[in-house]
């Protein structure tokens, strides 16, 4: 096995882990990430399982982690990372790693106590040096306006007005630029309008002690009268946070002041700078290790996570785990729990041993980076139920296919290409920008491998439409001929448009009358270059790729229904494979594939274009039991009608059939196992859930299998005791219930719905895949108005004027080819042949009801892919 | 509600997002098995380890441990605040003025708080941490510089949204103890009648239900002041003034409960209404028995979750923050009996679903 086309066989396991190796065992699983633990104690709460106390050390530890990465953050020093992945350490080791986390963070909040402190104070003096500054330029302000004052209403003797200026008292203070406002309304309704404030602006931005956020700040200054509007304004600035500094009252004291502040500042100044040093130090150094210690403490809290999953046995000192894993990596797995065991000094063993159950295991597609988004458009169907064939494999070569029978250019396909292949190209350099965190470019990225092959079958597929840029090659010649047609000179020069009559000698060389003489050949691949400038290209192309498309849908169809067979002989249901898949087969082939004989049938054989018959009447003639006639161009060939007449009788037959037989079937085995196999019954229950019970030789196989394992369990491992096997039986009744069990009328009803779907299906999903037709023909539609509107008239243009006009016109070509053809029509393409694939063609086989597969793996819990 | 009223066809255009975001929320709150997880904890650590697997997520993944009862207060009202202020962020006319008298009503509590804490001379830098977030105005914290509630009013309130409450208790009296508890009531008074008044006249099913909740809240507090008056010197004319005349009660019940002298007589008046007489009904204060006020609450939850079963109207929001709040008290108790050990009484908790 190991392949894409059926998920992976797996099988249930339970680990017999001694405790003092399980960490190490779980460790080493963890880096295989191959196997997927179930939980075994679904009833206890989380913090009553037995290693909480250890995760709950690794939150702390992570906390403090985190913690330091944000003081990392503060001071943008960029983690080191060196792509290193150390394996879990032991966990003796984790209580260095505590201890050494809780130093480094109690330095760091040490160092960062030292240093608001310090910006605190540093705060208060720069605010105290602007009030200084300000307070001096109010005062100044004052001064001559008192004076002007002075000199023209009092007489300047009397000393009165200076005396009552001393009176007037006045704080100062700094506060947040937004609270301006409503500290001066407050201020005003308090006092009655009896302070005078002034206030100027702090040029430079502080900086918040605490928080280290950019404030801006404003200088005020309040003079009032008397103790009691002291008290009320020194109460309003406390309440709105504007912080009051002494101020002295002569300008002599303020200049001395503001000069011993000036010194001081630049001492703080040297001893923040020290801080800064050392704080920057510190956090180099834990930028070096911290992305080591994340992966180290995830993955300790991943293994205590599991190990909580786990049943303990007190008495055996052991560790019971239940997990499923693929049955081709057992070996991988007994290594691994060896190698657990070896490295933990362990004297026992630990055990692994299969279990059988009918627990619908789950599916695991090995994917590797090419396939990975294959599979990933088949997963968001729906995760394919365990062991049915996997479409996966066949849509890396059809969904381009299809996609590119709607994007067939092969310009606009090498551009595509050209993307794909620089992305693969680059593929590690991208990878290893982990940085992008954007889910556009993820998603681009990952499909790389589909955009290449895209690009690739779009050339293809261009190259058979002969279009680049809606332009054709002419590669090979021509096969038809204008001159065999003999136009007189006059007939030339006054018609815009020539009737070619491919009948006439000599004009048409493809057919194979005219090159059995060596005279001509059809055009050898793809479209003939003269349909480019034909009038009729479209309606000749319509037809042509219509018919195609059918053709297309029709093979698609008929692989997916041989799929079918595939998975109903692979899980032996011979009842559906008489009982559904024949009739589907000849249902379809009645119906579509008929069709499509017919079409390729006029395809290959007709030659006269005044005769050709038309399809569409001819197959509304069928199922109206009309006799095709040459008259009204329904006649193919001879012995039409009675073919046809079985055809339609074959359709009719086939419903019944399809609708009946397999309710039939299982009602008349029900009652003769009723009479029969009574005691049985109650076992049938037991049967795997996906192997048909209908055969009696099954139900006894693998009820022996069961029987079996069971008592190989019992005898070759004496650790299990009956607690143990009570667990096993426990998960063998939480399965659903046997799909035999289901109510008869509940069959019937499903059959009906089924047997409906089918036959509707084959005309509307034939009529679905048209789509390919109407996506090819707008998309060269498209591209030909973008050239004949935009292109050519650069092109057209005489020189002088031409080239520049060309020049100008080509990005805009070019900005619309890339803007609107290919990244609008192609995701409408990709969107259109997703659809076809997960509605079309996946209807025809896929049940899609299994459940993925989600191995406890390192890699993808440290690259937070997982929940914890 | 008309024929004719076609207010709710618009409402998806304007709130239809908050209200399903509400919702959403709505869900996270906690049920009876999260609560019955959480009474079981031993520690505190516990207690965030099982928070952790709820929508609270990792609220308290940042804390050093030991945590206490405080840091999970702060984180509980911090979630609620957030959400709040998303919601309030992103409303839209009816809706922002319907969240902000939300808002008002922590407003009243924190200026009373301020006030009394003045007056028992506490710093203002103890009495802020205690004030509730989502009532935090500008000009609040200088409510400390008055003296008399004419002097709270022109200097401070005049300009706040809470102006219009306060017209009924200006007095030239100086603050004192008896004198802010009727300033606390007059002013719950006034903003729950408006309040009421408001959702009135958003008509439709905003009314039916927030009606309903508002009124019950209002008898509630008649009741609630009526039987923590007795024994104090408030006068029967003065109490009376402090009922808000909106609800069931308003007008029959509140003349009488202004007459009311004790206890029994209260539970008289309440015996009228079949809702109330079932919250009076087996109330005491033994183990085993629910306090009033805790049948008060439980009633309180009842309706403010019976208030998401109508769509198209503002009580979702409203009583979104009302389970919230009940949610955090309900959280508080069992941490509070869990770091006490006080283990007899952790069930007294009121669930929500």
């Amino acid at each position: 096995m190991g392949s894409l086309f059926r998920s992976e066989q797996m099988c249930l396991a339970q680990l017999y882990l001694q405790s003092e190796a399980a960490f190490a065992c779980v460790s080493k699983l963890g880096e295989l990430g191959l196997v997927s633990f179930t939980d075994l104690n679904p009833n206890v709460n989380a913090f009553q399982r037995k290693f909480v106390n250890d995760v709950r050390r690794c939150d702390e530890m992570e906390r403090k982690l985190r913690f330091l990465e944000r003081e990392l953050k503060k001071d943008q020093i960029g983690v080191y990372d060196n792509g290193d992945n150390p394996p879990a350490p032991a966990p003796r080791e984790m209580i260095e790693l505590e201890a050494k986390f809780e130093k480094l963070e109690n330095d760091m909040k040490e160092i960062n106590t030292n240093q608001e402190a310090l910006k605190k104070n540093f705060l208060e003096l720069t605010e105290m040096k602007q009030i200084l500054m300000k307070a001096q330029h109010f005062f100044e302000e004052m001064d001559r306006f008192d004076t002007t004052e002075d000199e023209a209403l009092i007489d300047p003797n009397t000393p009165q007005t200076v005396a009552a200026a001393g009176k007037l008292g006045f704080v100062a203070g700094v506060i947040l630029r937004s609270k301006l406002p409503s500290f001066e309304r407050v201020l005003w309704r308090a006092c009655r309008g009896n302070v005078f404030l002034r206030h100027a602006e702090i040029e430079m931005a502080l900086e918040d002690p605490v928080t280290g956020d950019v404030v801006n700040k404003s200088v005020f200054i309040i003079f009032f009268q008397g103790d009691q509007l002291r008290n009320r304004v020194q109460k309003i600035c406390e309440g709105l946070h504007a912080t009051l500094y002494p101020c002295p009252d002569t300008s002599n004291e303020r200049r001395e002041i503001a000069i011993g502040v000036m010194t001081r500042i630049e001492d703080l100044q040297a001893v923040l700078n020290q801080t800064e040093d050392h704080r920057h130090l510190v956090l180099t150094q834990v930028a070096l290790n911290i992305r080591v210690w994340f992966i180290k403490v995830r993955k300790i809290k991943a293994i205590y996570h599991t190990l909580n999953l786990f049943n303990v046995n007190i008495a055996e000192k052991c560790l019971i785990a239940q997990c499923w894993c693929p049955t081709n990596d057992l070996g991988k797995i007994q290594d691994a729990l060896r190698y657990g065991t070896e490295v933990s000094g362990s004297s026992v063993a630990s055990i692994l041993q299969q279990v059988t159950t009918e627990e619908q295991p789950p599916t695991y597609n090995r994917t590797n980076m090419f396939t990975e988004s294959f599979q990933g458009i088949i997963d968001a169907f729906g995760v394919s139920t365990y062991q049915e064939v996997n479409p996966a494999p066949f849509t890396i070569i059809t969904f381009p296919f299809l996609f590119a029978v709607m994007f067939g250019d092969f310009g606009h396909g090498l551009l595509m290409l050209v993307f794909g292949l620089v992305l693969v190209i680059r593929e590690k350099f991208y990878l290893a920008q982990k940085s992008a965190d954007s889910e556009i470019w993820d998603m681009i990225f990952g499909g790389r491998y589909m955009i290449l092959f895209m690009g690739f079958f779009s050339m293809y597929t261009g190259f058979l439409y002969n279009e680049c840029f809606s332009r054709s090659f002419n590669v090979f010649g021509s096969s038809w001929n204008v001159s065999a047609m003999n136009f007189d000179a006059v007939t030339l020069g006054n018609a815009s448009a020539l009737d070619l009559d491919p009948v006439t000698p000599g004009v048409y060389r493809g057919y194979p009358d005219n090159y059995i003489n060596g005279s001509g050949y059809p055009y050898p691949y793809g479209m003939d270059p003269i349909w480019q400038s034909a009038e009729n290209k479209i309606t000749f192309q319509n037809s042509y790729k219509m018919k195609s498309s059918i053709v297309l849908g029709f093979a698609q169809m008929l692989f997916g229904l041989t799929l079918a067979l595939y998975n109903h002989i692979y899980f032996k249901d011979r009842l559906s494979i008489i009982c559904e898949w024949i009739p589907q087969m000849i249902f379809i082939w009645c119906i579509v594939g008929y069709l499509c004989v017919i079409i390729l049938f006029k395809w290959i054989t007709w030659k006269d274009p005044a005769s050709a018959p038309s399809l569409l009447i001819g197959l509304i003639n069928m199922f109206m039991f009309t006799a095709p006639s040459k008259a009204d161009g329904t006649f193919l060939y001879t012995g039409q009608s009675t073919v046809q007449i079985f055809v339609v009788l074959m359709i009719v037959f086939c419903l019944p059939w399809m609708l009946l037989a397999k309710p039939a079937v299982i009602y008349y085995r029900r009652r003769q196992k009723a009479n029969r196999y009574a005691p049985l019954k109650s076992d049938s229950s037991t049967t795997r859930g996906l192997e048909n019970p209908n055969f009696a030789e099954d139900v006894g196989k693998s009820q022996r299998n069961y029987n079996l394992a069971g008592g190989e369990m019992a005898d070759d491992v004496p650790i299990i005791e009956q607690d143990q096997l009570d667990v096993e039986s426990n998960s063998i009744q939480q399965t659903e219930p046997d799909p035999d069990e289901k109510d008869f009328s509940e069959i019937m009803i499903l059959q009906i719905i089924h047997t409906i779907e089918f036959s509707l299906n084959c005309i509307s999903h034939t009529a679905s895949y048209l789509r390919l037709w109407a996506l090819s023909l707008a998309h060269s539609e498209l591209s030909e108005v973008l050239w004949t509107m935009v292109m050519h008239i650069g092109l057209s243009m005489a020189p002088p004027a031409g080239p520049i006009v060309t020049y100008a016109v080509f990005w805009f070509f070019a900005v619309l080819t890339v803007g609107i053809l290919l990244v609008m029509e192609g995701l409408s393409a990709f969107l259109h042949a997703l659809r076809l694939h997960w509605v079309e063609f996946q209807s025809k086989f896929y049940k899609g009801q299994g459940y993925a597969f989600l191995p406890f793996s390192f890699e993808s819990i440290i690259q937070g892919r997982v929940d914890e | 509600m008309g024929l004719f009223d076609f207010a709710e066809v618009g409402f998806n255009v304007d709130n239809g997002f908050l209200e399903g975001l509400t919702r959403g929320f709505k869900n996270g709150v906690l049920c009876k098995e999260d609560y019955r997880h959480l009474t079981q904890c031993d520690s505190l650590e516990d207690l965030k380890l099982h928070l952790q697997s709820t929508t609270y997520g990792n609220f308290l993944a940042n804390e050093p441990s030991p945590l206490t009862v405080a840091v999970i207060d702060d984180r509980l009202r911090e979630k609620l605040v957030v959400e709040f202020q998303f919601l309030r962020n992103h409303a839209y006319k009816e809706l922002a003025t319907f969240l902000d008298f939300i808002k008002y009503s922590y407003m009243i509590d924190n200026i009373i708080l301020l006030i009394t804490g003045t007056l028992r001379q506490r710093q203002l830098s103890e009495l802020l941490p205690k004030c509730h977030p989502l009532g935090i105005f500008d000009q609040m914290e200088t409510v400390t510089i008055a003296n008399s509630t004419a002097d709270l009013y022109n200097a401070i309130l005049v300009d706040s949204p809470l102006a219009p409450f306060f017209k009924d208790c200006i007095s030239e009296e100086d603050l004192d103890e008896v004198n802010i508890e009727v300033i606390r009531n007059t002013l719950y008074k006034a903003y729950l009648e408006a309040f009421y008044d408001w959702c009135e006249g958003c008509g439709g099913a905003t009314a039916e239900v927030m009606c309903e909740i508002l009124g019950f809240e209002a008898d509630r507090r008649s009741f609630i002041i009526t039987i923590n008056s007795f024994g104090t010197e408030l006068s029967k004319e003065d109490r009376a003034k402090l009922y808000p005349r909106r609800g069931k009660l308003y007008p029959d019940g509140l003349t009488e409960l202004a007459r009311a002298d004790d206890y029994e007589s209260v539970k008289r008046v309440a015996e009228h209404y079949t809702e109330y007489r079932k919250l009076f009904d087996g109330t005491g204060v033994g183990i085993g028995e629910k306090t009033l006020e805790d049948k008060f609450f439980e009633h309180e939850v009842t309706m403010n979750v019976n208030s998401f079963m109508q769509q198209f109207q503002y009580g979702v929001f409203y009583s979104f923050v009302k389970l919230r709040e009940q949610e955090c008290r309900n959280v508080i108790w069992i941490s509070e009996c869990i770091a006490q050990r006080h283990r007899s009484k952790i069930d007294s908790y009121i669930p929500i679903f």
